[in-house]
């Protein structure tokens, strides 16, 4: 058990103030929950029946059955996972290089890379269309998920990382003849456990979440991931005719999600209960 | 070795060949939603409810009524141009899309619209059988660049009940006013005698209301908005006539103001006000409520076009229109695009069940039509409904920088003139930076 | 000497780093670069393109409509990003245990952070507006007036950052929690032997070995917030009368409003810029005292 994790007892007052922040928390989303299982109509004169029956399966029906849902779920899970996989990859290998390795423009490039932060998405947005129309990789998952795996902040964080770790280890891996390979994959990479986990969570839900490229890239329906494919399945006035049909949506969004979350929660918490070397 | 290699590409290419369809391939894009939970294979066209039904069961019947053919239906998000410009920009637009008419001059007047005019004729559909406002809303530069789907347009959605007890009734007929005068007497007497506003109205959010409003009664005293594809007028008495009516109706609290769309629908469902002026698209859901027993609607809800404040009857509108992006085509793929705009014309009937009107005048003679609810009240509109000159671009971001202004004038924050100023100062920069 | 140097040294270097730099430079810097350029064009979105100087950046700089977006993002972000940071890094502290309980609480500050913009702000929207919502509920208990938190022009702003913090506070937690991780327990162990209070623990152990993660979460969220767009769009659509348009909405409404592409690349430029110089300043300002000490 590491003495990271506080052992002491919280004070009421932290106690109290948590207790309301879950409240606040929570709140939203029961409501959202209870209005995924009204009628449309019923909502449309007040939508403070959400908080009394009749309850509905309608809304999760019309999600499920004859619309495309399954294929753009399937879409978001490549998309998703395919951009996770490669951050986690490409990040790592970088942030270790910049972290303990020394080459030409090292502190450089890393500047460079960071300035990257700082690009709004509006900026490159439609040159970026324009060069992946010229070769041709919108409506397919390298076009869908490439623009993900330019992840600035994701290289910033594992570099970060990498440099917190105490070097003697290198100089004892090293001593052991152990390749520069090996070193990062058999005795660093599983240090970062707890940085990957968070990092993974991180992109995961960003690239799950994603809108404006997919919209813009992924312009057929079977191409679609489940953020425009759902809004493509909306009525004009979602809002006023179909507000429990969209909550459902919402519902059904982010159900993978949490699951990924929860994967990886469990990672986090065995990695605060002291697998990590320290 | 190159043998080896071309025979194999040759197999997988017979093996592709095999398998592969020849009947002809069009692709259709539109909006209006994904309904396949409950449409997904009927062809029961009379049996369908709601845009997205609609829709559905037609494009279903007419790919088992024409198994020649194949349609790729693609639905996007509404209102799906920021897709459609991306599709052009990349090359690959589909075949027919739906559009509003007022966004027709964008892509038309950048040339990435075909005429479809010899297509429609080939196909039998004449631009004479277009009602006034559907022709109105297609034909650009003296060419019909779409097919007219509906028109669609603003509407006093009443609720009766309200009105009778403010004595605003008479022979089972709402009284609606003739001048700005009497609407702020009207709307004065209605809040006396039931405590609710007059109008309910979306102000916020919805920069369309405003905007309807100016348009429609800009209209009805023949002042010119756009004298020219480069400049709008707006610092005029007409104009801030009609912004002062709507400034004062606000100050007295004449109507609901802090509400959006979603919100100004409840009030009207719930009865907390007397008129709602809103889209056609709203009478099949306010309808259902008026069936309802027990609900506040129930029997008191009635449909009129703007009434006459100023000068002439007028209407400002809009409707969907099918258009054909620009790209290479072959003759067969042509046909078929014919084929399917003759069935969907012939279909046309079926559309204005959702309450939109119909974009051929044929249908406003049939019975069937007018023995639809509320409709023999507005049918008129599809012959007075008026758009903005085909030469107008930018419409929807020109209707945002008005909106803008005039939320700030309606609400006070704006002194009129100055908001009609800067409206007028930012729609003439926009339209004089357009390429 | 733990940095390997020489040939062999620069060349592993590159192979790490390669992979991503290599993406990197196509599919971020090359676009961005083409924006710049397009920058100083008049252009639509298909193709029409003419060269015009810096005309594009002399329009922005006379747009009162430009101006208020940039004060309304800078307000934003100072309305969201210290008291997210603050809340997160409280919130970190007290569930950084490794009991249930806790772990119930973590998924819980982290749950609508699942939740997409769009839902996020339909939600907040039946929250906050006046009509029926949440808050207007209350108030009317209470027997006062609902504010219009989604059309008064002073009330927009803080709409919008209370939900954005409601929205954001999962990320931040988590960065601080893995943080927390890195302090070497002896430390603590040791303050427990000087029986120093658990204020001046905070302060004296907890917070400088924090340093690092809470740099980054400032420097992120203030990159992040800056860039705010889709719950402008969304909730208040830029209202009233553009009171909550943020840069990246203007950008946005410009781009496929409009179709000035040109204007709008201008404009992405510009809060390239200012977010570019926010987040040096930041880590300039670290290093530094990284170096003093």
């Amino acid at each position: 058990m590491s003495a990271a994790v506080s052992r002491n007892r919280l004070p009421i007052a932290a106690t109290a103030g948590l207790l309301l922040g879950a409240a606040i928390m929570v709140t939203p989303l029961v409501w959202t929950l209870l209005l995924s299982f009204k009628s449309n109509a019923e909502l449309m004169r007040d939508s403070a029946t959400a908080f009394s029956a009749p309850y509905t399966l309608e809304n999760y029906r019309s999600i499920l059955v004859g619309s495309s849902v399954s294929r753009w779920l399937l879409n978001s899970l490549i998309v998703s996972l395919g951009t996770t996989a490669g951050v986690l990859i490409l990040c790592s290998l970088a942030g270790y290089a910049f972290a303990r390795l020394d080459f030409p423009f090292r502190r450089t490039l890393f500047v460079f890379v960071l300035l990257g932060l700082a690009v709004p998405e509006q900026a490159v947005i439609l040159p970026r269309h324009q060069f992946f129309a010229l070769l041709g990789l919108h409506n397919s998952y390298p076009g869908l998920i490439l623009p993900g795996l330019v992840a600035p902040f994701g290289v910033f964080f594992m570099t970060q990382y990498f440099r917190a770790i105490p070097r003697d280890l290198d100089e004892a891996a090293m001593l052991d003849g152990a390749s520069r390979f090996t070193l990062f994959w058999k005795v660093l990479l599983p240090l970062t456990i707890p940085a990957q986990a968070t990092l993974g969570v991180f992109t995961f839900l960003g690239s799950w979440n994603d809108y404006w490229w997919p919209l813009i890239s992924a312009t057929t329906s079977d191409r679609f991931t489940l953020t425009v494919g759902l809004a493509s399945a909306q009525m004009n006035y979602a809002q006023t005719s179909g507000l429990g049909f969209l909550m459902a949506q919402a519902v059904f969004a982010s159900i993978p999600i949490l699951i990924v979350y929860i994967i990886f929660q469990k990672q986090i918490v065995r990695a605060m209960a002291g697998t990590a070397v320290r | 070795m190159s043998r080896l290699v071309s025979l194999l590409l040759a197999v997988v290419a017979l093996a592709g060949c095999g398998r592969a369809d020849d009947r002809t391939e069009i692709v259709v894009q539109r909006f209006f939603g994904e309904c396949g939970a409950v449409y997904g294979q009927s062809t029961d066209v009379a049996a369908a409810d709601g845009e997205c039904g609609t829709l559905t069961t037609i494009i279903n019947r007419f790919q088992a009524e024409n198994p020649d053919i194949r349609v790729r239906l693609n639905v996007v998000a509404w209102p799906g141009y920021p897709q459609l410009s991306a599709q052009i920009a990349a090359g690959d637009p589909p075949d027919l899309v739906t559009m509003h008419q007022s966004v027709i001059s964008d892509y038309q007047g950048r040339g990435l619209l075909e005429p479809m005019g010899g297509l429609l004729r080939g196909a039998g559909i004449g631009p004479e059988t277009f009602t006034e406002a559907g022709r109105r809303g297609v034909v650009k530069g003296g060419r019909v660049y779409g097919m007219p789907w509906d028109t669609i347009g603003r509407l006093f959605h009443i609720n009766t009940g309200l009105m009778a007890q403010a004595g605003l009734m008479r022979d089972g007929q709402p009284v609606l006013p003739n001048s700005p005068e009497e609407m702020l007497d009207h709307a004065r007497r209605f809040r006396a005698a039931t405590g609710n506003p007059y109008l309910i109205q979306a102000q916020v959010n919805a920069p369309d209301t405003h905007v309807g409003n100016l348009y429609t009664y800009l209209l009805a005293q023949g002042a010119v908005i756009f004298p020219d594809a480069r400049h709008i007028r707006l610092r005029t008495p007409e104009a801030r006539r009609i912004v002062e009516l709507f400034r004062t109706l606000n100050a007295e609290r004449l109507s609901t103001t802090n509400q959006d769309f979603p919100g100004a629908t409840a009030a009207f469902i719930n009865g907390q006000g007397g008129i709602f002026p809103t889209g056609t698209w709203m009478i099949g859901p306010y309808e259902a409520e008026a069936g309802t027993p027990g609900q506040p609607l129930y029997r008191s809800y009635a449909v009129r076009p703007f009434p006459r404040l100023w000068g002439s009857e007028a209407a400002f509108v809009d409707g969907h229109a099918w258009v054909m992006p620009r790209r290479e085509r072959s003759r067969t793929e042509r046909a078929a695009v014919g084929r399917f705009l003759r069935f969907l014309a012939d279909h046309n009937f079926d559309w204005t069940r959702t309450g939109h009107l119909p974009s051929f005048a044929a249908v406003l003679d049939r019975p069937d039509f007018r023995a639809l609810p509320h409709r023999a009240e507005i049918a008129e509109m599809a012959g007075t409904g008026q758009q903005l000159p085909d030469y107008v671009q930018r419409q929807s971001a020109i209707q945002g920088l008005i909106g803008e202004e005039l939320e700030a004038a309606v609400s006070g924050i704006k002194p009129v003139d100055q908001a009609l100023a800067d409206a007028e100062r930012r729609v003439n920069e926009l339209l004089a930076q357009m390429i | 000497m733990t940095r390997s140097r020489g040939k062999a040294g620069h060349l592993s270097g590159y192979a790490f780093a390669g992979p991503f730099l290599l993406l990197y430079a196509t599919i971020l810097v090359y676009p961005l670069l083409l924006g710049i350029w397009l920058s100083f064009q008049r252009a639509d979105l298909f193709g029409a393109r003419t060269w015009v100087g810096f005309d594009n950046y002399a329009r922005l700089l006379t747009d009162p409509t430009f101006h208020q977006s940039v004060l309304n993002t800078f307000v934003l972000a100072l309305l969201i990003v210290p008291p997210l940071t603050v809340i997160a890094l409280l919130l970190a502290l007290a569930l950084n245990r490794a009991t249930r309980t806790a772990a119930v609480f973590r998924g819980i500050f982290f749950s609508s952070s699942v939740l997409s913009v769009t839902i996020v702000t339909l939600i907040w929207r039946f929250i906050l507006t006046p009509d029926a919502g949440l808050v207007a509920e209350i108030s009317q208990v209470l027997g006062r007036e609902p504010l219009p938190f989604l059309s008064h022009p002073d009330l927009t702003i803080p709409s919008l950052a209370i939900t954005t913090i409601w929205w954001s506070l999962g990320f931040p937690i988590m960065l601080f929690l893995a943080g927390l991780q890195q302090v070497p327990p002896d430390i603590y162990e040791a303050a427990a032997l000087d029986r120093s209070s658990r204020w001046s623990t905070f302060w004296r152990i907890t917070l400088p070995s924090l340093r690092r993660t809470l740099v980054l979460v400032i420097m992120l969220q203030t990159a992040a917030q800056l860039q705010l767009f889709g719950q402008a769009q969304l909730l208040t659509a830029g209202g009233p009368s553009g009171a909550s348009r943020t840069m990246v909405l203007f950008i946005y409404e410009v781009v496929f409003g409009r179709w000035d592409l040109g204007y709008g690349a201008a404009a992405a430029e510009i809060l390239f810029l200012l977010v570019l110089g926010i987040t040096l300043a930041q880590y300039w300002a670290i290093t530094r005292r990284e170096a003093e000490r």
